[in-house]
């Protein structure tokens, strides 16, 4: 039985964490850095243990601290939440071996998936469709060039080691691959220690939709539906929503079942998600699985009604889930709105700082997951993120006016934030008829005067 | 005390005091000091559905250096460089490795830090007199915990 749990993060999702655990019961040990004293969920953790300086690099990415403290507080299980630790294979093995249990899933179905090309492999052999590329890295640009050619320009040249929307090149001829071949394997080399890279065909202005997946440690595998992500700045989401308003009811269970099916090839437990990509004529491709929950799971709990976090907690006690592929519904239209500390008039500049006056929005359809409060100060040592804004109604149209009238509401003083391109995308009409993809923003930036993110 | 006519009420043990005055509006004034002993992880007392934010900071054994408390001239500390669990001497039957009064240099061993199984030898970097000795054998520690309270130079 998981008594204690040791929250190796941060931010809104250290929060989420700690709410989760509360309720069911279970005692927070939270692990900060030196920065992040007056983090909210230091604060109502039960218990708190300083593990460093205020970098990441030294404290929240300190595996031998976190698992330290988890000695000395004597923690039955940690969570990793997203980023940081949680798809690192080792500390999850780590975990493993000092017998603390590691909230997600095996360190083995971390290290398969966390190779990228190995991910595809493992994921094609259980007969999901997989984006037409290399098969694996390519050893010398000789090969690359020749498997471009076969594929068919344009093609993208991705990081073995990558993810995240990071590591990622394209080239649309000879010409320019031979250059961007060379910058993505520094790239890689300099971000992930590892200059491997692979080859896949660049599939144009596609959607991105990926499946939630839970599994128990029973062998029971499920999807919770998807989300539509397809709102992206440079590869990082902005906005997510479920259902996607491009699926229909048949393509929602095929690409259900192959999110199964993969998930099932890596042996998953815990909670995952499969990503894909969508074409205008509907045929999708496996890209990634991320092995951890993600920052835009409250689409889903609001969509579906079930709180994933805890679902978490009850796979990682051991327990079986308590319902079957047939139980899940969907019976809300949810939309997640990313608030970051950045300034959209002026090329999303950072924007940290103390925050004056806030002020939340509430009322029907409206969710904030947030870890700031007036008067606090966000440090500048790690991501943007301040909060996320989840609107629900009976449909997308319900969903987009309460998400409309809550941004509108929304008050962060002292700081820049998101919130007004925000508002400015739900007035858009191509956003309103559901016909973004991953375009979507290079396209709405361009032709949006930038004095509308006032 | 509100059932009782006492106006002054103190309490004295190893390491802590309590000292409780009837105030101007029948109100308690509470005022306590807490020594060494105290452990630092702050909710291992607390009880109850409203957890009072008994956050670190708000206990200056554990703060991590922050700015909000006024430092005292020339004095300096010790701090805790990992997480772990803090000895004060090379072994149980050891003597310590410093006692209060003991002059120390920036090499100077001055604890021993268990992490994972592991022992680590701490140096003080600093140059000072040992002014007192804020953790006890045994004691579980943080990153940036103050250790020594040293008078420098």
């Amino acid at each position: 039985m998981i008594q204690k749990v040791l929250i190796a993060n941060r931010g809104e999702i250290a929060l989420r964490i700690v709410r989760a655990c509360r309720e069911l019961g279970i005692k927070t040990l939270a692990v900060y850095s030196e920065a992040d004293v007056q983090s909210l969920h230091v604060q109502l953790a039960d218990e708190a243990i300083c593990i460093g300086g205020p970098k990441s690099s030294d404290s929240y990415l300190r595996a031998d601290r976190i698992l330290s403290a988890a000695e000395i507080a004597d923690v039955d299980a940690i969570h990793p939440g997203y980023g940081f630790l949680s798809e690192n294979a080792k500390f999850a093995e780590q975990c493993e071996s000092c017998n603390i249990k590691f909230i997600g899933p095996k360190s083995k179905s971390i290290k398969m998936m966390g190779d990228k090309a190995v991910a595809k492999d493992t994921v094609k052999k259980a007969g999901v469709p997989t984006v037409p590329g290399s098969d694996g890295p390519v050893e010398s640009e000789g090969e690359a060039v020749k498997i471009a050619r076969k594929i068919g320009y344009p093609v993208i040249i991705k990081a073995v080691a990558g993810g995240g929307g990071r590591g990622m090149r394209i080239a649309h001829n000879d010409v320019s691959f031979a250059k961007e071949y060379h910058v993505a394997r520094n790239e890689a080399e300099k971000a992930f220690g590892n200059g491997s890279v692979y080859i896949e065909k660049y599939i144009e202005r596609p959607r991105h939709i990926e499946f939630q997946i839970l599994a128990d440690s029973h062998g029971k595998v499920i999807h919770l539906g998807e989300r539509d992500c397809s709102i992206q700045r440079r590869h990082q989401k902005l906005i997510e929503e479920s259902p996607s308003p491009f699926l229909n009811a048949d393509l929602r269970k095929r690409m259900g079942k192959a999110a199964v099916k993969a998930a099932t090839a890596a042996e998953y437990e815990n909670a995952g998600t499969i990503e894909f990509l969508v074409d205008a004529k509907g045929n999708y491709y496996f890209i990634e699985m991320n092995t951890r929950i993600q920052v835009e799971h409250p689409v889903t709990e609001e969509c579906t009604g079930i709180d994933l976090i805890k679902q978490q907690l009850h796979v990682a006690n051991g327990e079986k889930l308590e319902f079957d592929q047939g139980d899940i519904t969907f019976d809300k239209h949810a939309i997640e709105c990313r608030i970051n500390a950045e300034d959209p008039a002026h090329n999303f500049a950072p924007s940290p700082g103390t925050i004056g006056l806030y002020y939340a929005p509430g009322g029907h359809g409206v969710r904030i997951d947030s870890h700031v409060y007036s008067g606090y100060t966000i440090p500048p040592y790690y991501d943007s993120m301040i909060g996320k804004l989840v609107c629900f109604g009976s449909s997308r149209k319900v969903a987009l006016e309460h998400a409309y009238r809550a941004l509108s509401e929304y008050l962060i003083r002292g700081i820049k934030t998101t919130i007004p391109l925000h508002k400015a995308i739900m007035s858009d009409p191509v956003f309103i008829q559901g016909k973004a993809t991953t375009a979507y923003m290079e396209d709405f930036l361009s032709r949006t005067p930038a004095d509308l993110f006032i | 005390m509100k059932r009782s006519d006492l106006t002054e009420f103190a309490v004295e043990e190893e390491g802590f005091k309590l000292k409780i005055r009837r105030g101007v509006n029948g109100l308690p004034l509470v005022s306590t000091t807490r020594g060494s002993t105290t452990p630092f992880l702050p909710g291992a007392e607390s009880t109850g559905q409203t957890a009072s934010p008994v956050a670190p900071s708000a206990k200056s054994a554990a703060t991590p250096g922050t700015a909000t408390e006024v430092e005292e001239e020339g004095v300096i500390y010790v701090k805790s460089p990992m997480v772990g669990t803090f000895y004060g001497s090379p072994s149980p039957e050891s003597k310590a490795f410093v006692e209060k009064g003991a002059k120390v240099t920036e090499t100077t061993v001055v604890c021993i830090i268990e992490a994972m199984k592991i022992m680590n030898e701490i140096q003080a970097e600093l140059k000072g007199t040992v002014l007192e000795i804020l953790v006890e054998n045994g004691q579980p520690v943080e990153y940036g915990q103050r250790l020594y309270k040293v008078k420098q130079g």
